[in-house]
């Protein structure tokens, strides 16, 4: 546990003074996202601790290397939560590594993404200036949100030292259901139970090994979950297995990758029907995300299009990422300039020409 | 509105020094921008005379007035794109306008640009019932939109007060909030999707079909841009579905210090409730006096506390929150039976800034957020400062996310007293900064900020602020003067402070 913020501001200055390109590294648990890019590790991994936790205030404040595993132990003592789910990744994936790359779970939809919850954060630029946006408090509009821009950056506009999140109760209770149905009646019952008003945190279907089965999560309080529990019906999955379930959702491992096969992902709107996103084998986020496995050697020649997005495996030399319009490319590039001026920070990360 | 409302126009503010960039067009190009405006919109919709712009001089902070040089008033995004490039073109300043609802002087026009008022763009484009969703042009009024998918159980939740009024193209230009932002978010965490014009006339749309887009999080970044980084012509919101029940209670105290710590100790409780208002004495009897509900006007705060959810979920929450409550000392707890007593419990709530107009001949409107814990000590500090300057301070404000609302009152016909106003509204800001806040939690820095963000940020930020805005808008054409200090303005401000 340490602050190394001077010595990260002296490696980025020194950096930004020879002109050298970085790779930002901490729990490495998302080398294989992104593009693969060269350069000089930074190390923050031993850039730790909990700066403040008061859990009347329902916020906390990390280090940038403070493990996520460590932040879920610390905030069950007080039934409290990150209320993105964040996955662990075996226990080694950090919290400034989950903000940059913009990473939450299966309760996305109905308690939001890492934006959602982030109150400001410490960042050194690429001229290797430590600056902080945001605050501790819930509402804060001065300024420009350069803390939420940092979600998804992939640490391209700076390197996170630390940040402030808002937290949430813990849940009083946990219920998974299950129910036997094709994808397409899956979209249409997520579709239908998503606007009903339930306690419900996560809705994913899974076709494996023959079965077609619905998964949906219930948490919250103990009335609200059982109520709801016997107007859906359905199986009740043991809470072991359930949670098994949802963590290799979360963790990305639920599909298995082999070597040569790549893994695809799509975002767009909940109620696209099934056809939209040809060879889906999972769908999660009520229907808002979907994913495909392939053999990467079954390569689409096309270039990406917007809303598909290469996640892991084939080739990461070239854009993984959907292509954006020509005024926003450049508008992008404008940004990164702004806070990095020779490309040092990760570039390439999230596309080949950032 | 009343905000410092019968202020001089031309009364000296200490504000009055912020840079204002000079625009460096020539009368020439002036001209020629408005004759190629003429030609390419109905005449209605250029104004020129000094009597039709008098309504658009200012916004909701009436004590900052200033006439454009123009007023635009576009019927479709193609005009916004044409006028945008127009004065990208001849290097005329623009300031956007929704409503003109806004409380920091954001929307008060350039003397030397075009003002550009937004609320022909009121067409409501699609509703998507399935998934949730509104597409909107950013005229439409806040309520207008919830009122238009009433009938399919959904609502928008950011409800700002001003809501019968404010556009939703202003809201995202301020982030703005309201009494349910507790538990559902501002407008940052209720939008999908902008769709915006920058000072070139290139369209751009930030967010997606989805939830989350692979890079930097433009679309976050624009949500409170004030209007500085481009013009917002379509926006996508998340709609929420209505909770089956609501409930609303009200708990008396006979001290501040004691409500704020029930609002802690709640929140601390793990009780997220849809919206948590606190009130002082004096806007108590205020509100009282003006729409008769029944408040205590012998307490000296109050908290109104609302719980959604379904039957069973409300029932146990309430049982968690009157306790609290009661532990931490409230004098009298009232739980509404029905609607109707729901209604009228919230409605000295929302008539508070009226009803504190009626106790003075003006006053001005703070927005500083600080930390839970702090509200008791704030306020007591708050009460002392005002003591301080002779004047009176009424609270009413979003007590669960700290976001403070004093209300400065004063007469602007005694001379000097608007000054004193001022100087306290900047310490009370400053106040809340040193406890660990901000400046402003929803209302925007605009002009009237602009002396305590050199408080709030260190140079490096500001810098880093300004090559932001260059890289959206390089020449300042976009609401110069407005939200980020300039390097010269924030070395002035350092030498004040150290000399
Ligand atoms: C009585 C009262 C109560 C209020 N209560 C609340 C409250 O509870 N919560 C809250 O958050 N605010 C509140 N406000 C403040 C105000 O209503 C909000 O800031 C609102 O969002 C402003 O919307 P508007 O359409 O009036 O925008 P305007 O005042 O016209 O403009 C506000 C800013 O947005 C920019 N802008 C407007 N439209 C666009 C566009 N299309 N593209 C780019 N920039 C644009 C302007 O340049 C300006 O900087 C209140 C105001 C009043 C008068």
């Amino acid at each position: 546990m340490g602050d190394l913020t001077q010595q990260l501001v002296e490696q980025i200055q020194h950096a930004h003074a020879t002109k050298t390109a970085l790779n930002i590294q901490a729990g490495n648990t998302k080398a294989s996202l992104g593009r693969h890019t060269s350069g000089q590790v930074i190390d923050v991994s031993q850039h730790t601790g909990v700066l403040s936790y008061n859990p009347t205030e329902l916020v906390i404040t990390a280090r940038a290397g403070t493990k996520i595993e460590h932040l879920n132990d610390l905030l069950a003592q007080t039934q409290q939560r990150l209320p993105f789910e964040p996955p662990a990744f075996a226990g080694e994936a950090t919290i400034g590594g989950t903000v940059a790359a913009n990473q939450s779970g299966p309760s996305r939809p109905w308690f939001g993404s890492v934006k959602d919850s982030l109150l400001g954060l410490g960042l050194i630029n690429g001229y290797g200036q430590a600056m902080q946006f945001g605050g501790q408090v819930m509402k804060n509009v001065a300024g420009f949100d350069v803390t939420r821009l940092q979600c998804g950056a992939m640490g391209g506009l700076g390197l996170i030292t630390q940040v402030s999140i808002k937290l949430l109760p813990a849940f009083k209770l946990t219920q998974t259901l299950t129910f036997e149905m094709t994808a397409q009646a899956a979209l249409d019952t997520m579709q239908h139970w998503s606007n009903l008003s339930l306690p419900i945190t996560g809705m994913c279907h899974f076709q494996n090994k023959g079965q077609s089965l619905l998964y949906v999560r219930l948490q919250g309080g103990i009335s609200g979950v059982e109520d709801a529990q016997v107007f859906l019906g359905g199986e009740s999955l043991l809470p072991a297995k359930a949670d098994a379930f949802w963590q290799a959702l979360n963790q990305g491992t639920l599909m298995q990758r082999q070597d040569h096969q790549t893994l695809w992902c799509w975002g767009g709107p909940s109620d696209a029907p099934f056809d939209r996103v040809p060879n889906t084998c999972m769908i999660n986020w009520a229907g808002a995300q979907r994913w495909v496995l392939e053999d990467t050697s079954n390569t689409r020649s096309q270039g990406l299009e917007k809303s598909l997005c290469q996640y892991q495996g084939g080739n990461r030399l070239g854009e993984v990422n959907g292509t954006v319009s020509v005024p926003q490319k450049a508008l992008q590039q404008r940004i990164k300039h702004a806070f990095d001026p020779h490309s040092i920070l990760n570039a390439g990360r999230v596309y080949s020409w950032m | 509105m009343q905000a410092l409302q019968s202020s001089l126009s031309d009364h000296a503010l200490p504000i009055s020094s912020a840079p204002i960039r000079t625009s460096t067009a020539t009368a020439k190009n002036v001209a020629l921008l408005i004759h190629e405006l003429q030609q390419l919109l109905p005449a209605s919709s250029v104004i020129l005379s000094t009597e039709s712009q008098r309504p658009f001089e200012c916004d909701g902070l009436a004590v900052y007035q200033q006439l454009p040089l123009i007023t635009v008033i576009p019927e479709t995004v193609d005009h916004v794109q044409a006028i945008l490039r127009l004065c990208h073109l001849y290097q005329v300043p623009l300031v956007p306008r929704g409503a003109g609802t806004g409380l920091c002087a954001g929307a008060m026009p350039h003397a030397e640009g075009v003002l550009l008022v937004m609320t022909k763009l009121n067409k409501i484009l699609h509703i998507n019932a399935n998934a949730a969703t509104a597409t909107v042009q950013p005229g439409v009024r806040n309520l207008a939109l919830t009122e238009a998918v009433q009938d399919l159980g959904l609502y928008y939740a950011p409800d700002p007060s001003s809501q019968i009024a404010c556009t939703i193209g202003g809201n995202v230009a301020e982030n703005s909030g309201g009494v349910h932002c507790l538990k559902y978010g501002l407008t940052v965490n209720n939008v999908l999707q902008v769709k915006l014009i920058t000072i070139e006339g290139q369209l751009i749309t930030l967010g997606g079909e989805g939830l989350d887009e692979p890079g930097m999080d433009l679309l976050s970044l624009f949500i409170g841009s004030e209007g500085l980084l481009g013009v917002v012509v379509e926006v996508k919101v998340k709609l929420l579905p209505r909770a089956p029940r609501v409930q609303v209670l009200m708990a008396a105290y006979d001290s501040v210090t004691k409500a704020g710590d029930a609002v802690a100790a709640l929140i601390g409780q793990g009780i997220i409730p849809a919206g948590l208002e606190m009130m002082d004495h004096l806007a108590i009897s205020a509100a009282e006096d003006f729409v008769k509900v029944g408040y205590p006007t012998e307490a000296q705060a109050l908290l109104i506390c609302e719980l959604d959810g379904t039957d069973a979920e409300v029932e146990e929450q309430l049982a968690v929150v009157s306790e609290c409550f009661k532990e931490h000392g409230a004098t009298s707890i009232r739980i509404a039976k029905n609607a109707t007593e729901a209604q009228a419990l919230w409605q000295g709530r929302k008539a508070a800034f009226p009803a504190v107009g009626r106790i003075s001949p003006d006053y001005y409107c703070m927005d500083g957020t600080i930390p839970r814990g702090k509200v008791g000590y704030v306020l007591t500090r708050i009460q002392e400062l005002a003591l301080s300057y002779g004047l009176r301070v009424a609270n009413v404000f979003h007590a669960g996310d700290g976001n403070l609302h004093p209300l400065i009152l004063f007469d602007a016909s005694i001379d000097g007293q608007l000054e004193q106003a001022e100087l306290l509204g900047g310490d009370i800001l400053t106040l809340c900064v040193d406890v660990g806040g901000t400046i402003t939690g929803e209302h925007g820095v605009g002009l009237e900020k602009m002396p305590q963000m050199p408080y709030q940020f260190a140079d490096a930020e500001l810098a880093q602020f300004r090559r932001l805005k260059e890289a959206f808008d390089s020449e300042c054409l976009l609401n110069p003067g407005k939200g980020i200090p300039t390097l010269k303005y924030c070395q002035e401000y350092r030498s004040l402070q150290h000399g």
